[in-house]
């Protein structure tokens, strides 16, 4: 088996360490390096996963990749992703695909140009409930899809992340996307217009931590998707994706990170869900690997991450305006 | 003593008069149902008189409040004819199914300088009392982020199956989403803006609302109704109230105290129930709290302004569904 080159750029988004880990956890693959435009933060995780420290990503991509996981902040997806795929190096980038829809088709345009495949982070779709609920809905165990309402609340994050400049903006940027995306791959179908409310609600942060969007699909269905970043501190798990889903046979529910034990920490006070099962993350990278080896489409491509990103720029026009925003595509 | 006559015997009839076993301030002298055996029954188990109709009901018994526990498209036409000849009315949410038959029903009342008051009941139940009361001390901070589901089967058991006939029944929005926007408008006040989606008469039996509620204050709400569960699936209410500074949950079917497993039967292999003291019951709760404004000529608590402002609401997100557009509420108040 064929060693696979892989480089990390960036650990600006904290989900660079877990893809990381099981990166280092597969057989066949070799860790090449890690580029930080931030020295303390590159040479600290370049040290924690043995590997080389890389103070530009140029040089990192200089370096005969097979492949490489772009975890910058949400804005410098499209200019490290097009640097990838013009080296002919097949790029996983974390989500929200890009910030704006210019960026994102340039994205895909220059991996199709160059023959590599682009493969957007959405590692909903390999945590094993979620599979398990997507085969179920295609063996028609509920019947066909009529309508969705979903939630996606997390904590906070810190940092660019609260800065629209690199980020692209709040919640309704980080969480619709998720959500939108599974929506998308369950019904096969798109959406075709979106409503949004949302607003600096509960944080205080300046940026939009709060959301509400309906979607309204072609094949007829609705969804809603609750984006807000509605945990406080102490809430006892990070993340928390939650589906319930109408059909004509019947309903399914979905709770991704239901799989947890309970913690009671004395010491610190504190309760805990602490997951047990697979998030998703696993067999996000366990993909890539598999699409750097044989070259084929991923599961979840950048198109999947143009698609979902279109959902969050029309919910915030739509929070902007109080219309319902058509999608239209060319 | 105040002297109650109870017109309905079905659903909400039963649970009336189980209310009213406990309630020192009030007595049911006579229930009524044009249903014969319905009527009789209840009597018994009150130990009243039955009549099987209004006409007989207002000739042959003195009382002096009318408790009704009709079909809504009923409410009106009983509610109003009543309080012409004096009566005091309690009757069953929602108030009407519309807001000129609301109008008139609240009109009525204030001409004929009787109490009314409408089964908004939530407001009666104590987790829902709890909530309120921990929003109130400042627990969750500003409250911000509201969810709410109310989630069941068609009810398919209903007198001459009323509850399928939305010209009758309203749907899922008017019926049993209307619980939910009564309690977070009493508690959070003007709703400005709505944007709903649902699953109407073309989806017999999974008929499903999704609405998000934009307050004036800036708090949003998404309130989920449904009768799409398939038949045979518990009755499961959930609140998520998330403020500035915490956050409130609660789902029946998680924090349900008693299970009771009866073998492997086709029906109710498992009985999830969730009792709760007499002194809590919200339908005698809403009762005693009635009498009270009764007894003490103040506003009922429930006051049927607010339930026809739930009404309004109820009604501009089915407005929403159909027209596919946001409803400005200020809007159709004109």
């Amino acid at each position: 088996m064929k060693e696979m080159r892989i480089g990390v750029i960036s650990f600006e988004h904290m989900h660079a360490v877990s893809y990381t880990r099981e990166l280092l956890s597969l057989d066949g693959v070799r860790l090449i390096g890690i580029a930080d435009d931030d020295e303390y933060r590159g040479t600290s995780m370049a040290s924690r996963f043995k590997t080389t420290y890389y103070p530009s990503y140029l040089t990192l991509l200089d370096q005969k990749l097979d492949g490489v996981i772009i975890c910058t902040n949400n804005r410098m997806h499209a200019a490290v992703s097009i640097e990838a795929a013009k080296r002919g190096i097949h790029i996983l980038v974390e989500k929200p695909f890009a910030t704006t829809l210019e960026d994102a088709v340039a994205m895909v345009e220059s991996s199709r140009e160059h023959g590599v495949q682009i493969m957007n982070a959405f590692p909903m779709r390999f945590n094993p409930s979620v599979v398990e609920a997507k085969k179920k809905l295609d063996a028609g165990a509920i019947g066909d899809i009529l309508a969705i309402s979903s939630i996606n609340h997390g904590k906070i994050p810190d940092g660019w992340f609260i800065d629209p400049s690199l980020s692209g903006g709040g919640a309704v940027m980080d969480h619709t996307v998720h959500l939108g995306d599974l929506i998308r791959w369950f019904t096969k179908s798109e959406i075709t217009n979106v409503y949004c409310e949302s607003g600096s609600l509960l944080h205080d942060k300046g940026i939009d931590d709060t959301g509400l969007v309906m979607v309204e699909l072609n094949n007829g269905v609705f969804a809603s998707i609750d984006c807000s970043w509605a945990h406080h501190d102490n809430y006892p798990i990070w993340a928390q994706v939650d589906m319930e889903i109408i059909g004509t046979k019947g309903t399914m529910e979905l709770k991704a990170f239901a799989q947890v034990i309970h913690l009671d920490d004395q010491t610190h006070g504190s309760f805990e869900d602490i997951a047990w099962s697979e998030t998703g993350d696993e067999g996000l990278i366990r993909e890539f690997i598999e699409t750097c080896r044989t070259g084929k489409p991923p599961l979840v491509s950048g198109l999947d991450g143009l698609r979902a990103l279109e959902i969050a720029l029309a919910a915030y026009q739509s929070s902007e305006t109080h219309q319902v925003v058509p999608i239209i595509r060319k | 003593m105040i002297r109650v006559a109870l017109l309905g015997c079905g659903t909400m009839g039963k649970i009336h008069a189980r209310a009213y076993t406990s309630i020192q301030t009030a007595t049911v002298v006579a229930v009524c149902d044009i249903r014969k055996e319905m009527a009789d029954a209840l009597a018994t188990s009150l130990g009243c008189e039955a009549c099987y109709s209004f006409e007989e009901l207002r000739i042959a018994f003195s009382y002096d409040v009318l408790d009704i526990c009709l079909p809504t498209y009923l409410h009106a036409r009983y509610a109003i004819h009543a309080m012409k000849e004096g009566k005091h009315v309690f009757c069953e949410k929602p108030i009407a199914l519309n807001i000129e038959d609301a109008k008139a029903m609240v009109d009525t009342a204030a001409s004929c300088k009787v109490k009314f008051s409408v089964g908004q009941v939530l407001r009666f139940f104590p987790q829902y009392r709890e909530a309120a009361r921990q929003m109130q001390e400042g627990r969750i901070g500003i409250p911000r982020l509201m969810r709410t589901s109310r989630n069941q089967s068609f009810p398919g058991w209903s007198w001459e199956n009323w509850y399928h006939d939305v010209e009758k029944s309203g749907g899922p929005e008017v019926d049993l989403a209307i619980h939910d926007y009564d309690w977070l408008i009493h508690h959070l006040g003007k709703v400005s803006r709505i944007y709903a989606k649902n699953l109407g008469t073309e989806h017999p039996g999974h008929m499903h609302s999704l609405a998000i509620l934009r307050f004036t204050n800036g708090a949003m709400a998404h309130v989920e109704a449904s009768w799409a569960m398939p038949q045979g699936a518990e009755f499961r209410t959930t609140f998520e109230f998330i403020g500035t500074e915490g956050q409130l949950c609660y789902d029946s079917s998680k924090d349900c105290p008693l299970k009771v497993q009866v073998g492997v039967q086709e029906d109710d292999c498992i009985i999830y129930d969730n009792p709760v003291a007499e002194t809590q019951n919200p339908y005698r709760a809403e009762l005693v709290s009635f009498f009270h404004a009764i007894l003490h000529d103040r506003d009922p608590e429930v006051t049927a302004e607010s339930a026809l402002e739930s009404l309004r609401i109820a009604l501009a997100v089915k407005e929403s569904a159909q027209s596919g557009k946001a409803v400005v509420i200020e809007e159709i108040r004109k």
